[in-house]
């Protein structure tokens, strides 16, 4: 319980409507089952502002959160004093259409967003999941969350261009520009894409847009060996297409997504799926050069064009939320291209040994492998681990982004930092001395 | 953290010199005056301070050590690469040395596959193009100085160049850099793979100007070849058209390679330097790339000539042939070195606005230019409303320097004003530092502080530049300290 005075405190600070403190309620709010002891929501960055000096002045951690749809990134909190939602700071600020740029409050909905930017053709290029679930910019910032549109513009970090912050003890700064080009002072956007609310309260952000292409169809190729598939992808990222996305998918999940989207699939088979966004002639002269060199590798398939390709990249961007999730574990290992078959043979070996089913989708371009599955604990902690040193010794790494709570305490879900973690944990403590910004769960 | 360092004795030097050959050996170790000149300022001449010794590394583990030294002696240092940098980023500091990482010049890993290479700082920019292009890649950032700045120097500026409208900046295009710790210890941070986790050190260390550390290796992306490339310019009468034509073609949602802007002063001593073929009587010109697959290319090369026609262009130029291109762009290229044929002395500056503001925002410079009576030449990256207005002035003029750096510093209040930065591209460094208080207030510079006291709680590595003022770094564990409020009032004192 906080003490009476704090609450009243804070709900002078955001209004009684915009607190939750009841038990009841509050656990719907919880993080890896530690149930937070209040929730608020406020209105304006000068209310952030004030939450957070009455936390530094009680010492009460604060846990950050926009649409709260990630609660699950990090490892199990030790405690959770007070969870401020950025849901209210919802406002677009300035769309500057000629500028291709925009700034708005942290908390604004991706899809909200993104149907305002709708209005004037233009969209922020990024695809993470949860967007359906209410995903906030702010939340898509501090995980640097992302999805297959990466592989044409690249995560968050390519994107943000300026910030305002509140620090821990209340106060606000801002970082960047409003300017695509801009080098004046540290690069603060880059620091805090991906802090996960470790440094500070994102409260604004201004970013670059892009004009909606015109056209779009996928080119989704079956092929028998992993080998094929990989020659074919090897020979796609090396050639001069201009390709948006690109994803390699394994059989199991091959399987379970024709099931859900009546694709035609080949049982046994690799998926990969080229997906071009340009103007008509454009896609259509992409596609059918896509199509000659999946065919050159032995890879045969279709064209999905219209609602059948985003009905398909849906499932894709949503793997593996929309799955079950009976003690699933969804890991993101990363990878160079050129080892993608080493790491999927790897996981064959480890679901024999430890068996595993593993689903396995691919940003085929970035080497970034989501990879889901269940088990006991016992074999999950294993297949983990070894996962993790096989990634390791490839030059990679791998993030643990969804345990069971039993697996979550006895991992960590970040894996080895390197030899930067000292500093990094030297650049948490000069902006949050009193560790109170999300502590625990990340640095 | 201070920038003053106290004079040291002719004793000490001599002693720290040997220590400094020990390390390096003697042929990596300047300090006889003569030689010392060559390293006391970079392109920003203006400005000279002579180091009390150059090093010149050869490994990660020299300058480590070196480092060291410097930290146990509380020496400052200062990197540099080329010296090519316009912001005063690789000036000497009093009584430092400076590191020069020259002799760090070697491409360790060229992986095709994959798009990466691997190279120490000194590389020139150039030799890593130079190094992929028979496989079809290019590195994209191309700053005009890219014949001969290095990779390091590019890492520290976050260099841009003509072509980052479409494709980013340094940034964008270093994935890990190797680095000595301004405390001597060496730490990766980033690599070939993506996404580490962990904070984004990467992207905090390129474009921090020297000021966190000394990078000793980078790993670098490289881009396909795009299939078609297409250049094209337009002349207008006056330099506002052209620049409405830039944000009219980034609003139907085109972004070319690259967009450039040069005016008529521009335009003449080019022309007269270089015969790139550029109408001499035109009031401006505008250079505009399109590359991509050959449809897209196709589908947005008559949407280019609709907005340059509906902006009054004169008369629109494609190139017809590589060759053609390359001189269009040489042209461009050449516009500073070519400035020195109708002006003795220029000064460059590097705002930046947002292009929907490039019109409005080039009648102000006019009009400046007019109240100061000095002549100002505008060639700019019209495409990300980066401008270089150039300053001609005469040094040899009684009081022309001291009206031209004031000139320039308006320049970079209307930038700021119209919701833009004060460098796009050439950084902050010595030359600007008092400038960057019209971007940030002090909130944001004390954010900005936290980061260099976690890396730097000494401020030996690179002091004197960025920061406005002299700032200090609170010892960790310690809370930043609040004034009572009864002493704000001046009802009490601190004892």
């Amino acid at each position: 319980m906080l003490k009476k005075s704090v609450i009243n405190n804070l709900r002078n600070i955001v209004g009684e409507g915009n607190t939750i403190l009841e038990s009841d309620s509050l656990k719907a709010h919880s993080l890896d089952d530690v149930m937070p002891k209040a929730v608020v929501f406020p209105s304006s960055v000068e209310e952030v502002s004030e939450i957070m000096k009455l936390a530094t002045k009680h010492s009460l951690s604060v846990i950050p959160t926009g649409g709260g749809t990630k609660s699950f990134l990090g490892n199990k909190p030790p405690s959770a004093d007070i969870i401020l939602s950025t849901k209210n700071l919802n406002q677009v600020l300035e769309h500057a259409s000629s500028d291709l740029v925009a700034t708005t409050q942290s908390g604004i909905s991706i899809e909200d967003l993104q149907s305002e930017l709708g209005k004037e053709n233009q969209f922020l290029a990024i695809d993470p999941p949860h967007i359906q679930h209410g995903a906030s910019l702010g939340g898509i910032i501090a995980s640097n969350d992302s999805g297959p549109l990466r592989f044409r513009y690249g995560t968050f970090r390519e994107l943000l261009i300026g910030l305002k912050v509140v620090q821990a003890d209340g106060s606000i700064f801002k970082g960047g520009a409003k300017v695509v080009k801009n080098v004046a002072g540290y690069d603060l956007p880059k620091l805090f894409v991906g802090s996960l609310g470790t440094l500070g309260i994102i409260v604004e952000a201004t970013f670059r847009l892009y004009a909606v292409p015109e056209y779009s169809q996928t080119y989704l190729a079956n092929f028998s060996s992993i080998d094929d598939c990989h020659n074919a992808l090897m020979m796609l990222t090396s050639s001069d297409l201009a390709i948006t996305s690109l994803e390699l998918i394994n059989p199991t999940l091959a399987l379970a997504l024709s099931e859900n989207n009546s694709i035609k699939y080949k049982a046994d088979n690799y998926l990969l799926a080229v997906r071009i966004r340009n103007v008509e002639q454009a896609v259509k002269d992409q596609i059918s050069k896509a199509k000659q060199i999946c065919s050159n590798n032995n890879g045969s398939g279709t064209v999905l064009s219209d609602e059948v390709e985003l009905g398909f990249w849906d499932d894709v961007i949503n793997f593996p939320w929309a799955l079950s999730n009976t003690q699933r574990t969804v890991s993101k290992a990363s990878v160079l291209v050129s080892d993608i078959p080493k790491l999927l043979m790897s996981l064959d070996a480890l679901s024999s040994k430890n068996g595993i089913t593993p689903y396995v989708s691919v940003r085929a371009g970035s080497g970034i492998c989501i990879i889901s599955f269940s088990a006991e604990d016992s074999n999950t902690i294993a297949s983990i681990n070894s996962l993790r040193s096989f990634a390791a010794a490839l030059g990679g790494h791998l993030v643990v982004q969804e345990a069971p709570i039993s697996v979550k305490s006895e991992i960590d879900v970040w894996g080895d930092l390197g030899s930067g973690r000292s500093i990094m944990k030297k650049i948490k403590s000069n902006f949050d001395p009193d560790n109170i910004l999300n502590p625990g769960r990340y640095i | 953290m201070t920038t003053e360092h106290k004079t040291k004795s002719s004793s000490w030097k001599n002693k720290f010199r040997e220590k400094l050959i020990e390390i390096i050996g003697n042929e990596g170790v300047i300090y006889t005056e003569d030689e010392l000149i060559a390293y006391d300022s970079d392109a920003l001449a203006g400005h000279r301070i002579k180091p009390i010794f150059v090093v010149l590394p050869s490994t990660a583990g020299q300058v480590s050590q070196v480092i060291k030294e410097c930290h146990k002696e509380e020496v400052p240092f200062v990197p540099r690469g080329a010296g090519t940098g316009l912001s005063g980023g690789a000036l000497p500091t009093e009584e430092g040395i400076v590191i020069s990482l020259s002799k760090m010049n070697k491409i360790l890993d060229v992986d095709i596959p994959n798009q990466r290479v691997v190279v120490q700082p000194g590389v020139v920019n150039l030799w890593v193009t130079n190094a992929v292009s028979p496989h079809g890649y290019y590195y994209a950032p191309d700053p005009s100085s890219q014949l001969v700045c290095t990779i390091g120097g590019n890492v520290a500026e976050n260099s841009g160049g003509v072509h980052c409208l479409k494709y980013g900046a340094t940034t964008n295009h270093v994935l890990g850099v190797e680095m000595v710790m301004p405390d001597g210890e060496i730490i990766e941070v980033g690599g070939k793979t993506l996404d580490h986790p962990g904070y984004d050190l990467t992207g905090l260390v390129v474009g921090s100007e020297g000021l966190l550390g000394i990078v000793t290796q980078v790993t670098l992306k490289i881009i396909k070849k795009p299939q078609t490339v297409k250049t094209l310019f337009a002349s207008f009468d006056h330099v506002e058209d052209a620049g409405a034509s830039v944000s009219g073609i980034t609003a139907r949602g085109v972004i070319p390679a690259g967009m450039e802007i040069m005016d008529s002063f521009c335009i003449q001593s080019v022309e007269a330097a270089v015969h790139a073929g550029y109408p001499v009587d035109a009031g401006a010109i505008l250079l505009v790339e399109l590359d991509g697959p050959e449809a897209e290319v196709e589908a947005q090369m008559p949407i280019v000539e609709e907005v340059l026609k509906h902006n009054k262009a004169i008369e629109i130029k494609v190139a017809k042939d590589a060759e053609e291109r390359e001189l269009f762009w040489k042209g461009r290229k050449s516009a500073f070195p070519a400035m020195g044929r109708i002006s003795s002395d220029y000064y460059v500056q590097d705002g930046v606005i947002p292009r929907s503001k490039l019109a409005e925002v080039l009648s102000e410079i006019a009009e400046l230019s007019e109240k100061y009576g000095l002549r100002v030449a505008n060639v700019f990256h019209a495409g990300d409303g980066n401008l270089h207005p150039l300053v001609l002035y005469d040094s040899t003029k009684e009081g022309d320097l001291e009206k031209t750096l004031e000139l320039a510093g308006e320049i970079l209040r209307v930038c700021v004003d119209k919701g833009g930065s004060i460098t796009g591209e050439h950084g902050v460094g010595y030359d600007k530092k008092s400038h960057l208080s019209l971007m940030f207030d002090e909130n944001d510079l004390n954010a900005m502080n936290l980061i260099r006291c976690a890396f730097d709680s000494k401020g030996l590595c690179n002091p004197g530049k960025l920061f406005p003022t002299p700032r200090t770094c609170v010892e960790p564990g310690m809370k930043t300290y609040h004034v009572h409020p009864v002493q704000k009032k001046g009802m009490g004192e601190m004892y």
